[in-house]
């Protein structure tokens, strides 16, 4: 292909590129009262910008700055249109901001479109012919002068429509725009706080992840948030016995067989047997194959079914099976006894704990229900208890639990959010969390969706779980210490409240 | 600043359309307007600068 059939090529792409996503966007706004936020106006204004380097090549022919300049463009409008859908391209269905056009919103054909440009220069640059670069400008042609004229008409038009809906400088374009109109009484410039914020790279997402053997938390029972609690003391204290991959990171008791479950650092899963001397099943995950696995920091009994959990809420679903074929479970186990399966690897997905890790998880025999408690972070302060049906894996319910009127925090700016559970269990209708902060158990009346009392456990380091045991609760230490300290029974046969039984 | 860009976009189609010897003036105001344009999208994401997904 010559340099003149290029320009000539390049004309029509003008044209189109002006007449279609630049001069659409400008009638939209005329007839439908569609006005482009900020971030539409930087898109569209990227799309105006290719058109005119067109215009450059048109008149002065493929010169290499023009060339990375349109890559440039195309590159940067890329990255835009997916920050931009990245807001809501997550969002339920059908839902979405402004308008859709032809089904898609006008952020998800900025993306379309600027992919487009930049595989029409490449395949327009594979098609050139090497000749010697001409100099000087060149005469546009009828075509390249109609591109140059529709240019600066629909650029013109656009100039009009953002004067009108963003202003002169230093006002700039809004993130929430309102309808356009001729009428100056109805224009609205920068009402927002668009400068407002802190600057930041990733926002709302910048959330450490837990490590659960190295909690950043302070474990003195005095600093909690809640005031005047009683005292759950250890009343003895035994240890896993069998040596273990790494340091213990969730917990759990079956109530049946008395048999424990623990996971560890290193990815790996135990059976012990009731009296915590010997392993009788063990597995190491292969946590990156393929549901990514952060650190394991739940484990739970469903009946014959072991449920782990990682703190990024993906969760494992394991059976112990003397039939295990080794040869089926190489994909899913880097170590195994050879007698365990794993029957499935999949995400809770959650919606007010969407954004916040967890490190326990429980099972409700009752509701036959999996529970994750979130622990807060840094960016977003909240404690929800989310509940997910066992028959579908899916979320059932969540609460962000209230305070019993007996209980009190120590000033207005405490808050539950502060304790960082690590281990939970369900007994009785009632959910016991041990929180790594603070070194509290808290109880939740899961019908009452109210936290009905608190006791401080001194003397514990590092809990990683909690399991039931007759009167006892159990709170397993990362180091394998178990603390056995005494069920307290809320509501029941013992005293209501935070009165220590 | 919105309408700004398009004057200065306005100006340099002007320029390579009626005095095309002023190329490198006319380049000049088209990477002017291109910053500007990356700027102004910058400050429309600035508490968070890439995208709110998982990376």
């Amino acid at each position: 292909m010559s340099q003149d059939r290029l320009r000539a090529i390049l004309a029509w792409i003008v044209i189109v590129l002006t007449a279609v996503p630049v001069g659409g966007a400008v009638w939209l706004g005329v007839v439908h009262g569609e006005s482009p936020c900020i971030l539409c106006w930087a898109q569209r204004t990227s799309m105006v910008l290719i058109g005119l380097v067109g215009l450059f090549v048109i008149r002065y022919g493929p010169r290499p700055r023009y060339i990375g300049m349109v890559v440039l463009l195309g590159a940067w409008g890329v990255f835009m249109s997916l920050r931009h859908s990245s807001l809501h391209l997550a969002r339920d269905v059908g839902q979405g901001y402004a308008a859709p056009y032809f089904g898609v919103h006008t952020y998800a054909w900025a993306w379309l479109i600027h992919w487009l440009v930049l595989g029409v220069v490449g395949v327009l640059l594979l098609m050139l012919r090497e000749e010697p670069a001409e100099e000087g400008p060149h005469d546009p042609g009828r075509v390249g002068r109609f591109a140059f004229v529709l240019f600066v008409a629909v650029v013109a038009a656009n100039a009009s429509q953002a004067f009108i809906t963003t202003g002169p400088p230093p006002f700039m374009g809004q993130a929430d725009p309102v309808r356009f109109s001729l009428n100056p009484r109805h224009w609205v410039w920068m009402n927002r706080d668009e400068l407002a914020g802190r600057v930041s790279l990733r926002g709302s997402w910048t959330i450490p992840r837990p490590d659960p053997v190295a909690l950043d938390v302070d474990p003195e029972p005095a600093g909690g948030p809640l005031a005047d609690l009683p005292t759950l003391p250890a009343q003895d204290w035994g240890r896993i016995g069998p040596a273990l991959d790494g340091q213990l990171t969730g917990f759990a008791r079956d109530t049946k067989t008395g048999q424990f479950l623990g996971t560890t650092e290193h990815f790996s899963a135990y059976v012990f047997d009731s009296s915590l001397t010997r392993i009788e099943h063990h597995v190491e995950l292969d946590h990156q194959y393929s549901i990514d696995l952060t650190p394991l920091a739940g484990a739970t009994f469903l009946g014959d079914t072991l449920a782990l959990l990682a703190t990024n809420k993906s969760y494992v679903l394991l059976r112990p099976d003397t039939s295990a074929d080794p040869d089926r479970e190489w994909r899913h186990f880097r170590a195994t006894t050879g007698d365990v399966t794993e029957l499935r690897r999949s995400r809770f997905a959650t919606v007010r704990a969407r954004l916040l890790y967890v490190l326990s998880l429980a099972y409700d025999p009752e509701a036959d229900e999996l529970i994750t408690v979130s622990v807060p972070s840094a960016r977003h302060r909240r404690l929800v208890v989310s509940r997910f049906t066992r028959a579908d894996m899916t979320l059932a319910s969540e609460f962000l639990p209230r305070l019993d009127p007996g209980l009190s925090l120590r000033s207005d700016d405490r808050s539950l959010a502060e304790y960082v559970v690590t281990g939970s269990v369900v007994r009785n209708g009632l959910l016991y969390l041990i929180s790594g902060a603070f070194s509290t158990v808290l109880v939740i009346d899961l019908t009452e969706k109210v936290v009905v009392a608190a006791y401080t456990v001194p003397g514990i380091e590092q809990p990683v779980g909690l399991a039931a045991r007759g009167s006892q609760l159990l709170v397993a230490q990362a180091d394998g210490r178990i603390a056995a300290v005494e069920l307290p029974l809320v509501g029941g046969s013992s005293a209501r409240g935070p009165v220590g039984s | 600043m919105e309408f700004l860009n398009f004057l200065l976009i306005l100006w340099a189609a002007w320029l390579i359309w009626r005095r095309p010897e002023r190329e490198r003036f006319a380049f000049a105001l088209l990477v002017v307007s291109c910053l500007l344009m990356a700027l102004l999208f910058l400050v429309g994401t600035h508490t968070s600068l890439v995208p709110r997904v998982n990376l």
